[in-house]
């Protein structure tokens, strides 16, 4: 056996332990290139990917350039032109600072870098593979740099076989340049994503318009803008109005001091300026420019740079969610409640109240004296009725026929109520409709699913990630009796929808449709379909706080009882709740006590 | 206020205005119907604030005044009277309605008619003159194709426009759309176009009862409403902001396939079909087979797992290549039911294209339904 000895590791194992730190996917050096154009002062900024980033990444810039005898220095590692003492460590005014990337993607791909100042007639070409300069030599170009990047890992296997699958990899790259390209609006960026533009922005310094890019137009009209400004520190950018939520927090964006940073804090700080105005489980849609004296952070502390320390947190934090709340009030409540055509005189402006009360909540005070309830007669969690005893269906033996059922009414605008052959049974009405709908579209899914054409296509706009989500869907959705076709960059047309989606807003539920998929990126690949439909169930199912007419009722009564597994929703949770003769006559007193 | 009035035109004036006011509001007095004095006769109004509806009935007045009572009290007391007049009063100190008729008294707790939304006057001299029974004939054969989901506004209007001498209203609801056309009395000098509700032209129908009577429109500058005014009787309405559709657009020219039917039998199979159909998804196969000098076949037929199956076969004048397409049943019967002529003609061009429904002989009503695709 070789005696293993201590040495000093080669060079080239250095660079390539280091460049996993930075460059750590295809998406990390977009960023490093195009914070170091945004340093050389670019006003145009345009990148290519392809093969997933994997073949190429080439990042062109208008910035300063490198005088042709720095160009074989910039590629060595603690090399660069932003610091000259630690000192400045703490006062950093540009986004890099390390002198790593460059050194780091040279050392894990076949790197050219070809640039030329704008004052010098000629510039320099350069080509470096796996960290050894292969080629230098002049070069009379326009001015700016390009990095190509080309076969990235290609020395690293271990860290190609980490990556992800190629669209996880293509949306994490849309994503990084739809939030730099919103950061910096006076750039223009463009984004040219396998030979198809994926992103462009005209660098007229309008943030609205890149935020029209990322979220649609739709969206972008209804965002509220943030201003705040405290001396020198100021909070600025967009979220969303309290109706306008999303299922996740991944659209919350929050730059510090031009940096894409990921701080849970911060994000805490947003939510909780919108605590108790949206329900739980929804998230806004936030894109927030932190700026403050660079004294007051600390960049360095992870080697990609997303994450910041604060001298004063604090005060951070304070401020960012006093600037949400603050336009979040200053637009609230939103007008569209006093929809009065009668001027407002002052007898009404005291009706300009919250537009976003969740709809069971007022509909339950309106619905409860007409249907001649009083609202705590139905209180069922206010008596004494024991857990234990009301049955949540889930009992062995019942999962087959959903007893017969005989409408009593609808509570709440929610439940229904309904007498079976053993008690009373309790029904929520979205998951019962969920239910009916699922089965039938499964059921014609074999013969065809019938789907309605539209008169006028509708476009729907969406985001990069998601019409990405979209496209790798098309073909399910297509079975599930959607006609969907793609429109130019992020815009789809839809042509027609499943006939149990007709009546409501086409646009509307294939935009839904898709942030369900957003929700749950890597379903099991078996069951797809199934989720699929479950989805579009979920959302053409009526709603709770929809009151429904008698007949409305019954139908929906009637059709769950048809359904093979009417006790629970596609999703799992129970479609009824029974509360036997047995338990109601005890409660009553009117047999033995427990 | 004290007035005295027939417990006829009472009751008949409470259930006019009764359809506009809003029971689950949260400004308790919209639940109200205002009952004021107004130039020798009464007034009763009621709003939810999207539509209002005023009407005026003959009274003697001895004190002018103002009061609002809820509606549904209110009206289900008055039809229960069996007096021929009734007398009003109201007492302002304990806001309340004395209502008298023959031997029965009662006082009806009311709110201030001062809290009750202004109701916005009219500048009858600047308006368009429609004839009722036309009026409400277009608003027939339209309104219906309006949609119902509020998540789309504009498309729960009907697109009304004045212009080149001829009136012209429109609604779709994405998957459908009914246009019908009439010359206009009197040229407008300049065109207008406006969105009103479909539920507030339903109610104008319903509330314009002698079809030789004139309603007059008028749209006061700047506040977004339209205000219908018929002799005894007044309905404002908002106006739905935003683009409707371009229906001229979507209207198909070039058809191929022209079939003529009679509309009672085709609209006899649409609702037999309707039955076996609707458990399934509304959908129904029309067959259009042409066989030469005689006359065609039209096979209407239904499928449905849970239901089982239907055909109905009828005769029709089908000039034109042969055709199977589907449509929503609802989408054919509603528009069926609106046409007036004894023959109708369904025109389409391919099993994927839209295909249009009009009556034969009548050039000023067109209706697109879009097909529906079997998977």
């Amino acid at each position: 056996m070789e005696l293993k000895r201590i040495r000093i590791l080669p060079d080239d194992v250095v660079s390539q332990i280091a460049a996993g730190e930075v460059v750590e996917r295809p998406a990390s050096v977009i960023k490093e290139l195009v914070e170091n154009a945004l340093d050389a002062g670019a006003t145009d900024i345009s990148i290519e990917v392809e093969g997933a980033g994997k073949r190429l990444i080439a990042v062109a810039d208008n910035g300063q350039g490198i005088a042709p005898d720095e160009l074989e220095l910039a590629i060595t590692r603690h090399a660069t032109s932003k610091l000259s003492s630690a000192q400045d460590l703490f006062s950093i005014h540009t986004l890099g600072f390390r002198g790593e990337a460059l050194a780091s993607m040279a050392s894990v791909s076949r790197l050219t870098i070809t640039s030329r100042r704008p004052e010098e007639l000629t510039g320099a070409y350069v080509r470096v593979e796996g960290g050894q300069v292969r080629e230098i030599e002049r070069y009379g170009g326009p001015a700016g740099t390009e990095v190509r990047v080309e076969d990235l890992f290609y020395n690293v296997p271990a860290r190609l076989k980490f990556l992800k699958k190629d669209t996880t990899e293509r949306q994490q790259m849309i994503a990084l340049v739809t939030r730099y390209a919103m950061a910096y609006p006076e750039t223009r960026f463009k984004l040219i994503m396998e030979g198809t533009r994926a992103l462009q922005t005209s660098g007229r310094g309008d943030r609205r318009e890149v935020l029209a890019q990322l979220y649609g137009v739709d969206v972008a009209k209804q965002m509220l803008e943030v201003q705040l400004v405290d001396g020198e520190r100021r909070v600025q950018g967009f979220i969303s109005p309290v109706a306008l939520t999303r299922s996740n927090r991944k659209e919350i964006t929050l730059f510090v001091n031009g940096r894409w940073v990921q701080d849970a804090a911060l994000v805490t700080a947003v939510l909780r300026a919108y605590h108790t105005l949206i329900m739980v489980g929804r998230y806004p849609l936030v894109v927030l420019f932190v700026d403050l004296p660079p004294q007051e952070v600390d960049v360095n502390v992870h080697p990609a740079k997303a994450e910041v320390r604060f001298r004063d947190p604090d005060q951070v934090f304070s401020m960012v969610q006093r600037a949400v709340k603050r336009a979040l009030l200053a637009y609230s409540p939103v007008p569209q409640v006093t929809r009065s055509f009668w001027p407002a005189s002052s007898a009404y402006q005291g009706w300009s109240e919250p537009a976003w009360e969740m709809p069971g909540e007022t509909r339950q005070e309106e619905l409860a004296p007409e249907d001649g309830f009083d609202g705590d007669a139905v209180d069922i969690e206010g008596g004494d009725v024991p857990e234990g005893e009301v049955s949540a269906t889930a009992q062995p033996g019942l999962d087959g026929a959903s007893p017969l059922l005989r409408l009593v009414g609808q509570v709440g605008a929610a439940y229904l109520v309904a007498e079976g052959p053993d008690g009373l049974y309790l029904i929520d009405q979205h998951a019962a409709h969920e239910r009916v709908l699922f089965e039938r579209l499964m059921r014609q899914r074999d013969s065809g699913v019938p789907s309605q054409q539209l008169l006028h296509a509708e476009t729907v706009q969406l985001t990069p990630h998601q019409s990405a989500l979209l496209e790798s869907q098309l073909n399910l959705l297509g079975k599930l009796g959607f006609q969907i076709e793609a429109f130019g960059p992020n815009t789809y047309l839809v042509r027609a929808v499943p006939a149990i989606l007709a009546d409501r807003d086409p646009a509307a539920a294939v935009r839904a449709v898709v942030e369900d998929f957003e929700e749950d990126e890597t379903p099991l690949q078996g069951e797809l379909e199934a989720r699929i439909a479950a989805r579009v169930c979920k959302r053409s199912a009526v709603k709770a706080g929809q009151i429904l007419s008698t007949a409305e009722q019954q139908n929906l009564l009637r059709e769950l009882e048809q359904c093979q597994s009417p006790r629970t929703c596609p999703h799992g949770r129970p479609t009824m709740i029974h509360l036997s003769v047995d338990l109601l006559e005890r409660q009553f007193g009117r047999r033995g006590s427990r | 206020m004290k007035a005295s009035v027939s417990q006829q035109s009472l009751a008949h004036g409470l259930s006019m205005v009764s359809r506009a006011v809003s029971p689950r509001s949260t400004l308790p007095v919209l639940a109200n119907v205002l009952i004021a004095t107004d130039e020798g006769r009464l007034r009763l109004s009621a709003t939810n604030l999207e539509l209002g509806i005023s009407c005026w009935i003959p009274a003697q007045i001895e004190e002018e005044g103002a009061i609002t009572v809820p509606a549904r009290t209110f009206s289900d007391y008055v039809n229960t009277l069996s007096g021929e007049r009734v007398q009003l009063t109201a007492n302002m100190q304990t806001q309340s309605l004395n209502v008298r008729s023959a031997a029965s008294t009662s006082d009806i707790k009311g709110i201030d008619a001062n809290e009750y939304p202004p109701m916005p006057a009219p500048d009858l001299a600047n308006g368009v003159t429609f004839k009722a029974g036309e009026l409400k004939e277009m608003i027939q054969q339209v309104a219906f194709a309006a949609s119902t989901d509020e998540a789309r506004p504009v498309l729960q209007g009907v697109m009304v426009s004045l212009r080149d001498g001829e009136l012209t209203l429109a609604a779709t609801d994405g998957f459908r759309i009914s246009v019908r056309r009439a010359p206009l009395a009197a040229s407008l000098a300049k065109p207008l176009e406006m969105i009103v509700p479909a539920r507030a032209l339903t109610e104008l129908a319903r509330i314009a009862a002698d079809p030789e009577a004139e309603i007059r429109l008028h749209i006061p500058s700047g506040r977004g409403q339209a205000i219908f005014r018929l002799k005894d009787a007044e309905l404002v309405t908002q106006l739905i902001e935003g683009n409707f559709p371009d229906y001229r657009a979507i209207i198909p020219r070039a058809l191929k396939t022209h079939t003529i039917l009679t509309t009672a039998a085709l609209l006899a199979a649409c609702k037999q079909a309707e039955i076996i159909a609707r458990e399934g998804n509304n959908v129904i196969r029309v067959d259009v087979r042409g066989r030469g000098q005689e006359p065609g076949v039209v096979e209407i037929s239904a499928q449905s797992e849970e239901t089982g199956n239907s055909e109905v076969q009828l005769d029709a004048n089908i000039d034109g290549p042969d055709l199977t397409i589907a449509f929503n049943v609802r989408y054919l019967r509603e528009v069926l039911d609106v046409i007036k002529t004894p023959s109708v003609a369904l025109e389409t061009i391919a099993h994927n294209a839209p295909a249009v429904v009009r009556p034969v002989g009548d050039e000023n009503f067109v209706h697109v339904i879009m097909p529906m695709h079997l998977g």
